[in-house]
């Protein structure tokens, strides 16, 4: 079992000229000391526009200065759009592997295609396109990454024969994964030997169920790179503290504000009637868990939030049901002080973290990926 | 997060009285109805929803013609423009006022669910490539046109209307609040295309020149049983819905 932080970067109003400089400064620290006490990944996503909720718009500097600032967790883009108005598939590729080099090796790449209206309409971008422009990216990027000089005539895109530089450090190739929010995505990432990044905060039964379908699927993958990523990946939200009743107060309010917020949001399935986006993201899954079933002190199901103890026993539950890792929001909306913050990190360190099986440090920093024809 | 600043004292007057809120469900057979939709600059969005809802990220604007060919109360047209914005974690826009060209089902709409009726009439004209929204008042005046350009099949499942918070007065206590109006719609065809808005006379709908279109999203065209729910959920107009909504 491994564990990640998720960086979303929430700016909450009213603004100063240091709100976001305050933001970036205590999530840097924050993945310092989760490198120090024993997380496996620092996580950031790739949002645009999108007020207050996630001012992240350029993961690939913020997780650049993270791998600056640590020495052994893994960066992870969570994710890199794979759609041509927001980056050129050429430019993911040189910027992934110029990360990779920074960080000696210790990029994952995510891939997604957006959800919100408010960010592909932003970016003029057609919906019903997003889906097979992501699938043309995800074919592309690992020979790019590998193959000395690259040439490519595609439906979305093409280029004459060039040298795609610089290349990734890891070898062959970063492990790659997909975003899952939408009902059958995990199915495309199993397909393509790629990992599933869960990403939309669905309680433990949804996410079961899309775990038992990728891994039903994965054994005929034909992978779009040279290594098969078949980790699963799930996503809640983390506030440990020695007391569980304090715990509980003020990380439930973390994370009920955290879907308010996220509901302001315009998604595309309100907005703009498509195939290409069956549900509405993530939302309706924040709104169902802060609606939905509690334990009985009111810990929404599957969600970290407690003393040491119980949040053990929460995470007991997705490793039984098979995850490989969990990853956790530890801010949102800059609700929890920082030091409170830094505290949950480090108590989660000392006191859950012992309870799970873990890889040999080794291994992990070799990445996980599973070569093509290969054996973990 | 931004809340709506609108003083609610502005629209009181106009806000239909209600008699309670057991309205009964009304199924509308064989009805059509047209949707067009443009993002508005954030500038205005604020001012013209009621401290109780938030604005969307972006604001947009939908433009709603609803033809109903058979009712209790003989055929009838509504033509709406509302904005989309929160209620709490809840999609919900307001709707600025209803034109209804059937003065007994306006009468019925207004005193049952609560809609901001205005006499006029919306119509649609259906050509092979796009449809025609004109919306006039009673004297005959347009107050708003709009087109869908490009008329494209897909499938009901893919639309998500919705539900509209009409700011009411309760007979019964004389209170204000806002009611939730969330039809359930049974779809046989269904439509998108292109938005295109050409004319909204703002003094017509009560925005006070506040809309400004920015960026159309899309049209949707659907025909439908509508069905006119039951009254659910209410809230304080001048109070946050996450927190003063309750059910009926």
């Amino acid at each position: 079992m491994k564990f990640g932080i998720f960086f979303e970067l929430s700016v909450p109003r009213p603004w100063t000229r240091d709100s976001e400089r305050i933001v970036y400064e205590n999530a840097l620290e924050q993945a310092a000391v989760a490198d120090e006490v024993g997380f496996d990944y620092a996580w950031a996503v790739e949002h645009h526009f999108l007020e207050e909720y996630s001012h992240c718009s350029s993961p690939e500097l913020f997780l650049t200065a993270v791998a600056m600032k640590t020495k052994r967790i893994r960066v992870g883009h969570g994710i890199v759009v794979c759609v041509p108005e927001y980056a050129h598939p050429i430019r993911v590729a040189e910027r992934t592997a110029v990360l990779d080099i920074l960080s000696g090796g210790r990029l994952e790449v995510g891939t997604g295609r957006s959800a919100t209206w408010c960010e592909l309409g932003g970016f003029r971008a057609n919906p019903d396109e997003t889906k097979k422009t992501w699938d043309e990216y995800v074919h592309c990027l690992p020979k790019m990454w590998t193959q000395e000089r690259y040439s490519y005539q595609g439906r979305v895109w093409s280029m004459p024969e060039r040298a795609i530089l610089p290349k990734p450090y890891q070898k062959p190739h970063p492990p790659m994964w997909v975003a899952v929010t939408s009902p059958g995505t995990e199915i495309d990432a199993a397909d393509r030997g790629m990992g599933a990044l869960g990403i939309s905060y669905d309680p433990l039964p949804v996410q079961e169920k899309k775990l038992l379908e990728y891994r039903r699927h994965i054994k005929n993958c034909e992978p779009v790179g040279e290594i098969i990523n078949d980790h699963c990946a799930a996503l809640t939200f983390l506030f440990c503290n020695e007391d569980d009743k304090f715990a509980i107060k003020h990380g439930t309010a973390m994370f009920m504000q955290f879907g308010l917020l996220a509901n302001q949001i315009v998604m595309c399935r309100e907005a703009y009637p498509t195939k290409s986006y069956p549900s509405a993201g993530l939302l309706p899954a924040v709104r169902a868990q802060a609606q939905g079933p509690s334990d009985t002190a009111g810990v929404p199901e599957g969600v970290a939030i407690g003393d040491p103890e119980r949040i053990v026993k929460t995470l007991k539950k997705w490793e039984s049901a098979g995850f490989d890792s969990i990853n956790f929001l530890t801010q949102a909306v800059e609700m929890i002080p920082q030091e409170q913050v830094l505290n949950s990190l480090r108590l989660f360190g000392k006191h859950v973290i012992p309870h799970f099986k873990r890889e040999q440090p080794a291994q992990a920093a070799a990445g996980q990926g599973v070569a093509v024809g290969g054996v973990r | 997060m931004r809340f709506g600043t609108l003083d609610i004292n502005e629209i009181a007057a106009a806000a239909p009285e209600i008699d309670g809120y057991g309205t009964e469900p009304l199924s509308l057979k064989n009805a059509q109805v047209l949707n067009v939709t443009s993002e508005i600059s954030a500038s205005g969005s604020d001012a013209l929803l009621p401290p109780s809802m938030n604005p969307s990220i972006p604001p947009y604007v939908e433009c709603t013609v609803m033809v109903f060919p058979e009712s209790p109360w003989g055929p009838f047209s509504t033509g709406e423009l509302r904005l989309v914005g929160r209620a709490g974690y809840r999609p919900r826009a307001r709707t600025f006022k209803t034109y209804v060209d059937n003065p007994k089902a306006a009468a019925e709409l207004a005193r049952r669910w609560g809609f901001p009726v205005a006499p006029g009439k919306a119509q649609l004209h259906l050509r092979h490539e796009r449809i025609v929204v004109e919306i006039n008042d009673e004297r005959g005046r347009r107050v708003l046109d709009a087109e869908m350009i490009d008329r494209e099949g897909i499938s009901g499942s893919d639309i998500q209307y919705i539900a509209s918070m009409h700011l009411v007065r309760n007979r019964a206590d004389g209170k204000l609040v806002l009611v939730q109006v969330d039809p359930d719609y049974v779809f046989t065809k269904v439509e998108r295309g292109f938005s295109h808005f050409i004319y909204i006379d703002q003094e017509a709908w009560g925005t006070k020149g506040l809309i400004k279109l920015t960026n159309p999203i899309i049209s949707t065209f659907a025909q439908c049983e509508v069905i006119l729910p039951k009254i659910r959920f209410i809230c304080d107009p001048n109070q946050n819905a996450l927190l003063s909504t309750v059910r009926v």
